[in-house]
């Protein structure tokens, strides 16, 4: 075997590896959806985020400086794909964090679901996995303490009445 | 005086207006930094960020001690560090630094982070560490919530001051803006009672106007008295007087003449007396027109008729009635037309010269009726037009001819009653024309 075999093999290795970790991620469920759903229960997993159309917004939040860029999927595309049919979602946070967000807010406003912000990922030691996102400097109406507690971060499940 | 006040009135409303918008101005301003100052947001929400992260702590603390999962201890351990991050982000680092509470809370985090238990961190150690963490934000809760309260209490403070302020200035504006109103109405009632001044003065000015004319018309009618009164008056007292002088009776022929001139004197007292009565029941509105449709032709002919039966003595040339092929009919009261005509011939038989021909022509012309009484005379000089109408104005030239004064304006009068005027116009080969103008009806 020449240097160039064992360095292809080791490449090759490694490509196997790069792949297969993301899938394996890509396959536990990151949100999960309960009540007025497609059959009372809807996972998420990255996977099928991947396969929605992805936003990004750029806007200044109240907890960090600057304009953050966040990249992820629409809130109303969320719900659609979980068949959702309500007017209000709960959204619940990993430290139980619970709010009441009205379903007309994902229609009125581009709301996203942020994975990424200024392209790193949220981890659950940051906002993630998941930080939902208003374009608060797009609309004069949102930079109110209001629309300020619905911006959950670290978002895990969404219960939809 | 005047020159001096002017500039200072002017240059004082400009400044009243001029506060009155920079206070409104300066009201708007503070209103609009109230209005972005009574905005809240999370970020002062510290309190409660502080507090989750001390409920995270004891999450794992307390995780720890009932021997948790691991996965239960990993997620209250990502749990504390993220707030932890949180702490560390831009205005919640700024409200620590500023209270003088950001000192040492990111040693604690670098320290977590050293006994991650994902990298095989030891729990004891982890656990000590986090309780000494506990502590340790225990004793600064109570100074983030004082400070946030101060923060709160001093942008209430400003809050009211500002509000204090706009209150000020909006009186302010009002008490100039009152000023100012007062001023423009004080102006306002100067302006009007000018203007009511200037209007008497014109009333007075035309009262003495009026009162001027009426002495000049006194000053005539006291001249023509004077003329045509005395003149007839005289003919008959010198009529009398040979009558009546002793000596030789007078034969029957004397007799005759001399009742005759008397005669005609008493006439022409008679015509001035109707002339001016009727003048008088004009002025004061007392003759009403009967209009209806008359032939012009038989009015003129029959006021030609009347004119030689009462001027005997004029003698003079002779009228001619020169009727067209076509009925001339006007929208008129015969006797006031009568009237009008009988003036107008009466002024051409006075001043043509003996012989000469009168013209008389009724004709149509477009929807009038029009009828044209042309002399021979000596005309009129424009000067003489201009003055024809007014009331006992006779030509200087005529003063000793017998009339009034009063048919030309008796005429127009009359003819302007009925809708209709009277004009005078240079005849072409030397007189004048008079001319009647009367609404025409249109004949089929």
């Amino acid at each position: 075997m020449t240097l160039t075999h064992r360095l292809c093999s080791c490449l090759l290795a490694l490509a196997i590896i790069a792949l297969a970790a993301p899938r394996a991620i890509a396959e536990s469920p990151l949100l999960t959806l309960t009540g007025a759903v497609d059959g009372g229960l809807v996972e998420i997993s990255r996977a099928d985020l991947d396969a929605l159309e992805w936003h990004e917004i750029a806007t200044s939040t109240t907890v960090t400086d600057g304009r953050p860029l966040f990249r992820g999927v629409l809130m109303r595309d969320i719900l659609a794909l979980a068949g959702a049919r309500g007017e209000t979602v709960t959204a619940r946070a990993l430290n139980d964090y619970v709010i009441d967000i009205p379903v007309s807010d994902f229609h009125e406003f581009d709301v996203i679901a942020a994975l990424y912000m200024d392209g790193t990922a949220l981890t659950p030691r940051d906002k993630g996995p998941i930080w939902i996102v208003y374009p608060r400097d797009d609309h004069r109406v949102l930079a109110d303490i209001r629309y300020d507690t619905r911006w959950v971060w670290q978002l895990v499940a969404l219960h939809v009445q | 005086m005047m020159r001096l006040t002017r500039p200072l009135r002017y240059g004082g409303l400009a400044a009243l207006i001029l506060a009155c918008i920079g206070l409104l101005t300066v009201a708007a301003v503070n209103i609009v930094r109230i209005e972005r100052q009574m905005q809240i947001s999370a970020t002062e929400n510290m309190t409660w960020i502080f507090g989750q992260t001390q409920i995270e702590a004891l999450n794992l603390a307390a995780a720890l001690s009932n021997n948790a999962e691991p996965a239960e201890v990993q997620l209250r351990f990502d749990l504390l560090v993220s707030r932890l991050n949180l702490l560390r982000d831009g205005p919640q680092w700024r409200f620590l630094s500023e209270a003088g509470l950001a000192e040492g809370l990111m040693g604690w985090r670098d320290g977590l982070l050293a006994l991650d238990p994902a990298e095989g961190g030891d729990r004891a150690a982890l656990a000590a560490h986090v309780a000494a963490l506990s502590t340790a934000l225990r004793g600064k809760a109570s100074r983030v919530m004082s400070r946030e309260w101060q923060i709160q209490s001093e942008r209430l403070d400003s809050l009211g001051r500002l509000h204090l302020l706009a209150l000020a200035t909006v009186l302010g504006a009002l008490i100039s803006g009152t000023v100012l109103a007062a001023l423009l109405i004080d102006r306002e009632r100067r302006l009007i009672r000018s203007k009511m001044d200037q209007l008497r003065a014109k009333q007075l000015e035309r009262d003495l106007d009026q009162e001027r004319r009426t002495s000049e018309g006194y000053r005539r009618f006291s001249d023509l008295i004077a003329h045509q009164v005395r003149t007839p008056l005289a003919v008959i007292d010198s009529a009398m007087h040979r009558l009546t002088r002793p000596g030789n009776p007078p034969s029957p022929e004397i007799i005759r003449a001399k009742a005759e001139v008397s005669r005609e004197a008493v006439a022409r007292l008679v015509r001035l007396t109707d002339t001016a009565l009727l003048m008088a029941r004009v002025d004061r509105g007392a003759v009403e027109p009967d209009l209806a449709c008359h032939d012009l032709d038989r009015i003129a002919a029959a006021a030609i008729e009347d004119l030689h039966e009462s001027a005997r003595a004029l003698k003079t040339g002779r009228v001619i009635l020169g009727s067209g092929n076509r009925p001339v009919t006007a929208i008129c009261d015969p006797v006031l037309t009568g009237e009008i005509l009988a003036n107008l011939l009466r002024n051409a038989f006075l001043y043509s010269p003996p012989g000469s021909d009168i013209d008389v022509r009724p004709m149509q012309d477009g929807e009038l009726a029009v009828c044209d009484i042309s002399d021979r005379g000596p005309g009129m000089t424009p000067e003489e037009l201009a003055v024809a109408f007014e009331d006992f104005a006779r030509g200087a030239r005529h003063r000793d001819l017998p009339g009034s004064g009063l048919g030309l304006p008796l005429a127009r009068h009359l003819a302007r009653l009925q809708d209709g005027d009277v004009t005078l116009a240079p005849r072409a080969g030397g007189g004048l024309v008079a001319r009647l103008i009367l609404p025409g009806a249109v004949t089929a």
